[in-house]
């Protein structure tokens, strides 16, 4: 808001709304397996949002004239629940989702080995359950997961955070209400071991240096979250060897 | 099938013209095409331009409509863009509803509006809560040549910087011209192998594994950006593409917008 | 104790072992796959799931989808269907096997046990039929993930072995994943049940101690 007629302050001693440093994650939680139907599937929230993401495939292309001779063709639908927002959404894609389904599947591409299955379908629903701002970062936290669930062959998995500013403050994984009126928001996609980006987007405005803090910013939390989704795919294997009769 | 076996060709002619230092038009890797920007050309439209750079040819109209405000903004304008993927600009376009792409181009070409607030929106009400100035932007791209951004951008910043509201039309007595206060200017570029260049063309949009667009206000501060497509890239290079894109947009805006200022 | 990995963990630097589920770049050897770490022989890993894919020579078990003269198309649990010629049939038999007749042979549910015979660059399957092809009378098929077969085989068939015995059921296993279970009642469903444990539990360690102990707990 360049002219400040909504005097909201984000900012308070040095720390934000919620109590959060400026370079500090909303809490994470990720579930590994969690659908049953699925191939693959993950739970995760990020703060308030709620995601859930499930992968079906690879199974037979459907209509048969969008099969690739050569590989898998991979769809990715990010769909907001009607529930998901304060004023409920009309069902169904609109343009947003269109586009953040395009880039979310781009995010992915470097990484997916689609030579292995050629001719067939990889699918992957992303489903906003709650929304808190960030959601398509959270999508591609839980697809990057659930993908792994379901067995598709893949180089590395992919990390994601928004880095915003309020207050005239670079900070990191900003909150509905530092989207609403804070001045700028760059969602990030990251392949962690190589530090390469496979999604950037930015609206707002941005000084380069602000861009170039905020993008190392991204990055560091990115590895930070990597380390997350690593350790629930894991832990959901060590658990369960360790409820036999207790042997290792 | 015979189209993707050419694309195959084509991507290998760009990469050996790479590899031996040049782009397959002679450009340097920082250097536009051609660019013309041609306004008012619809009499009709409130505001439009037709914006070629190279052979990519773009045609955008500006309309203005009365209507209703949202909930949240009751006296605020209201900004809509659209872009028509039109069968004649290419044989690879079909006719139907919008695709991805040419939904990704519209809002790319939107958010550098919105976010540079070049627009002020307030001065589009009409009554508040009631009613309010509906801007329609829509982009016309009648030749594909690659680099649909930026030209598009262009001409929408071009068909905004002298439109007409037309409150005779709709018994309405006001202001008839909005002056904007920025001119956000997209710039495009892509990497091809380890290279950057600047407003790819079609065989090198289809040679990049990525495309980063970089919006930039009259400042110099960012108000949008974007990655498309497949591939991946590091920090290093972003942090030039959007170095590249400041440079090239302040060019762009001196040559081709300030006149109209 | 099994190493479980993500994609793109580094697993070695012996880039000349690196075999399935793994990649090599520049000289390093990392899991292309969600696995558990296998580096007895090769370095490999061993998906905890995923999609069956059919290889010359595989003994699956398919289930009539459709008729489409001269093939039936069945389906293999995989994202490929399979295909089988009627001349599969008439090989030993004088008579053919006209258009419209097919249904005679084999009809749209049966199931057979079949060798794929070939797989081509088209992703296109060929299967030949066993000598006893035809399954389906008083016995089960489940279906579990073509991932955990071998752990349902166990080392050098131990596993399988045991499950047979001490169930007293034919129990056959087919590559992709199914599996033909044939007993009395009782012994199909403790069988049954073994079957979904082990898949269950495929990943854990002294999984046939637990088996057989389970099995031993049932009989008493």
């Amino acid at each position: 808001m360049k002219e400040g007629e909504k005097e909201i302050e984000l900012i308070k001693k040095g720390k934000r709304l919620d109590g959060r440093g400026f370079e500090e994650l909303r809490p994470i939680k990720i579930e590994v397996g969690v659908l049953k139907r699925a191939d693959g599937s993950c739970y995760f929230e990020m703060g308030d949002n709620k995601v859930m993401a499930a992968v079906y495939g690879p199974r037979e292309m459907h209509p048969r004239h969008f099969q690739d001779a050569k590989m898998a063709v991979v769809k990715y639908r990010y769909n907001m629940a009607p529930f998901s927002v304060d004023d409920r959404k009309r069902p169904g894609p609109d343009r947003r989702s269109v586009e953040i389904s395009k880039v979310s599947r781009e995010a992915f591409d470097p990484v997916i080995i689609k030579e292995y299955y050629p001719k067939t379908a990889i699918d992957v629903y992303v489903e906003i359950l709650q929304s808190d701002a960030g959601t398509r970062t959270a999508g591609i936290n839980a697809a990057s997961v659930a993908l792994a669930d379901a067995g598709i062959p893949m180089k590395d998995m992919v990390s994601s955070v928004a880095v915003g500013k309020i207050g005239g403050e670079v900070v990191l994984d900003l909150s509905g209400m530092e989207d609403n009126y804070g001045e700028a928001d760059m969602p990030v996609a990251m392949v962690a071991r190589t530090n390469t980006i496979t999604l950037l987007q930015m609206d707002g405005n941005f000084k380069k240096e602000e861009f170039e803090r905020g993008l190392k910013l991204a990055m560091d939390a990115c590895h930070k979250i990597y380390e997350l989704q690593r350790t629930a795919l894991i832990e959901r294997y060590s658990k369960s060897v360790g409820e036999g009769e207790g042997e290792e | 099938m015979g189209l993707e076996v050419m694309d195959d060709i084509r991507k290998d002619y760009v990469y050996d013209v790479l590899r031996s230092g040049k782009r397959v038009d002679g450009r340097g890797f920082r250097e536009y095409r051609a660019i013309s920007v041609e306004r008012d050309v619809m009499k009709r439209a409130e505001g439009s331009a037709l914006v070629k750079i190279g052979d990519t040819e773009v045609l955008v109209g500006v309309k203005l409509a009365p209507g209703e405000p949202f909930s949240d903004a009751p006296d605020k304008g209201i900004i809509m863009t659209n872009a028509e993927l039109v069968p004649m600009a290419s044989p690879e376009f079909e006719p139907g509803p919008p695709n991805e792409n040419s939904v990704e181009l519209a809002r790319v070409v939107d958010r550098g509006i919105r976010s540079s607030e070049a627009i002020d929106l307030e001065k589009l009400c009409i009554e508040e809560g009631e009613k309010v100035w509906m801007i329609f932007i829509d982009i016309h791209v009648l030749d594909n040549d690659g680099n649909l951004v930026d030209a598009a951008a262009l001409g929408a910043i071009a068909s905004l910087l002298n439109f007409r509201i037309p409150n005779e039309r709709h018994g309405l007595t006001g202001e008839d011209t909005l002056p904007m206060r920025d001119t956000p200017v997209a710039v495009t570029t892509v990497k091809i192998g380890g290279n950057i260049l600047a407003d790819p063309n079609l065989y090198e949009a289809n040679a990049a594994t990525s495309r980063l667009t970089v919006i930039s206000n009259a400042d110099g501060a960012l108000s949008g950006m974007q990655k498309s497509g497949n591939g991946e890239l590091k920090e290093e290079e972003i942090v030039e593409m959007v170095k590249i894109g400041i440079e090239k947009a302040k060019e762009i805006r001196e040559t081709f917008l300030s006149n109209f200022l | 104790m099994y190493k479980v990995v993500v994609p793109g963990d580094f697993i070695s630097e012996e880039a000349n072992r690196a075999g399935e589920g793994t990649y090599v770049e520049e000289g390093k050897v990392y899991a292309m796959k969600y696995g558990i770490v296998d580096d007895r022989e090769e370095i490999k890993v061993v998906a905890l799931s995923g999609k069956y894919v059919p290889t010359k020579g595989d003994v699956v078990i398919g289930e009539i989808v459709e008729i489409s003269f001269p093939y039936w198309i069945v389906d293999i649990a995989s994202p490929y269907e399979a295909r089988l010629h009627t001349s599969e049939f008439t090989r030993n038999e004088r008579e053919k096997i006209e258009f419209g007749s097919m249904g005679k042979y084999l009809d749209l549910g049966d199931l057979i046990v079949a060798k794929v015979m070939n797989v081509d660059a088209m992703m296109r399957v060929d299967l030949a039929l066993k000598d006893e092809f035809k399954i389906g009378e008083g016995g089960r098929l489940i279906e579990i993930s073509h991932t955990k077969v071998p752990r349902l085989i166990g080392r050098s068939g131990s596993m399988i072995r045991m499950l047979k015995e001490k169930c007293n059921c034919f129990i056959f296993i087919a590559k992709n994943g199914r599996v033909w279970i044939k007993g009395s009642e009782d012994e199909m469903n403790l069988a049954l049940q073994v079957v979904l444990m082990i898949e269950n539990e495929a990943h854990t360690s002294g999984l046939t101690d637990r088996v057989s102990y389970f099995l031993d707990s049932f009989k008493r």
